[in-house]
């Protein structure tokens, strides 16, 4: 049944991903960045992705921390990992938006270096694991870790409000215009991204589910 | 008006125009790659993570079978 949801769901986000872009060649350039521009289409529904993925670690860490089940802790790495690309796929876009809008590939302005932060951290998180081998004392210290990591999370968000940065002011909830026919398809294309994370989340998640089972197997064999 | 327009813009004008153009959609098409590459990338990570953990999980029943007999 899981399996049947999973490929529901990404059969639907490829569609929806092929119509946005089919859709998005289609749009004019816009007037002052020209094409490049179109790049927020991936960039953002990729950041606001990999920040639902950290808010989703930081909810099912305290979870753990409370209840001790190591479903929220298999959930809190499946989605820091999934998060974690999609991040780093958020930097890499910025970074190429940024040398054909400033000259540049990167700068050390407050939303960049937040952003490089959180990515180290949440790397740091899964380095983290691997090097716990036992599995309550792992999931107890990641799970610390995972909330104290959250921390950056918002001064990301924020770092645009609270500083003066390079980085541009929203273009949605910041006072920024967007055709109406622009927004409709970022809104799907929103959707689809989250969908893709939701595919990936679900996978991983499985596959904590394997490692649990090998875990179990392992500690029968030792026994017998 | 138009016609002005046209008057002031030299030839360099127009190749420097139609070169940033190009420029810039050169860098979006690596942005989208490059975004797309990154993502593919983690799928046949976890592909091939789910193999392993798959030939693993036999390897562990396996052994479990063979165990008690012996």
């Amino acid at each position: 049944m899981r399996d049947k949801i999973l490929y529901i769901i990404g059969a639907a986000a490829v569609i929806l991903l092929a119509r946005d872009l089919y859709l998005i060649t289609g749009f004019p350039p816009e007037r002052n960045q020209g094409v490049i521009f179109k790049i927020i289409f991936f960039h953002v529904p990729m950041a606001i992705t990999a920040l639902t993925c950290a808010m989703v670690a930081f909810l099912s860490s305290i979870l753990f921390l409370i209840t001790k089940n190591f479903k929220y802790d298999a959930l809190a790495v499946a989605v820091t990992e999934v998060g974690l690309a999609f991040l780093a796929g958020n930097l890499i876009t910025g970074s190429i938006w940024g040398r054909v809008a400033w000259g540049i590939w990167w700068t050390w302005d407050a939303r960049l270096t937040s952003a490089l932060v959180c990515w180290l951290l949440y790397a740091g998180y899964l380095m983290l694991r691997n090097a716990i081998e036992e599995p309550t004392q792992r999931a107890t210290f990641a799970a610390v870790f995972s909330i104290f990591a959250f921390i950056d999370v918002p001064i990301v968000i924020f770092s645009i409000k609270w500083w003066r940065t390079q980085h541009p002011q929203p273009v949605f909830w910041g006072g920024g215009s967007f055709p109406p026919d622009w927004k409709a398809v970022f809104g799907w294309q929103m959707l689809a991204v989250l969908m893709v994370g939701v595919v990936f989340t679900m996978v991983r998640l499985r596959q904590e589910e394997f490692q649990r089972e090998i875990d179990s197997l392992r500690r029968m064999a030792h026994a017998l | 008006m138009f016609a002005l327009m046209l008057l002031q813009v030299s030839p360099e004008d127009v190749t420097r125009e139609i070169e940033r153009l190009q420029r810039n959609f050169t860098f979006l098409n690596s942005g989208l790659w490059v975004a797309w590459l990154i993502l593919v990338v983690y799928v046949l990570m976890m592909v091939g993570r789910e193999r392993k953990l798959k030939r693993e999980i036999a390897g562990l029943k396996a052994m479990l079978e063979d165990k008690p007999r012996s």
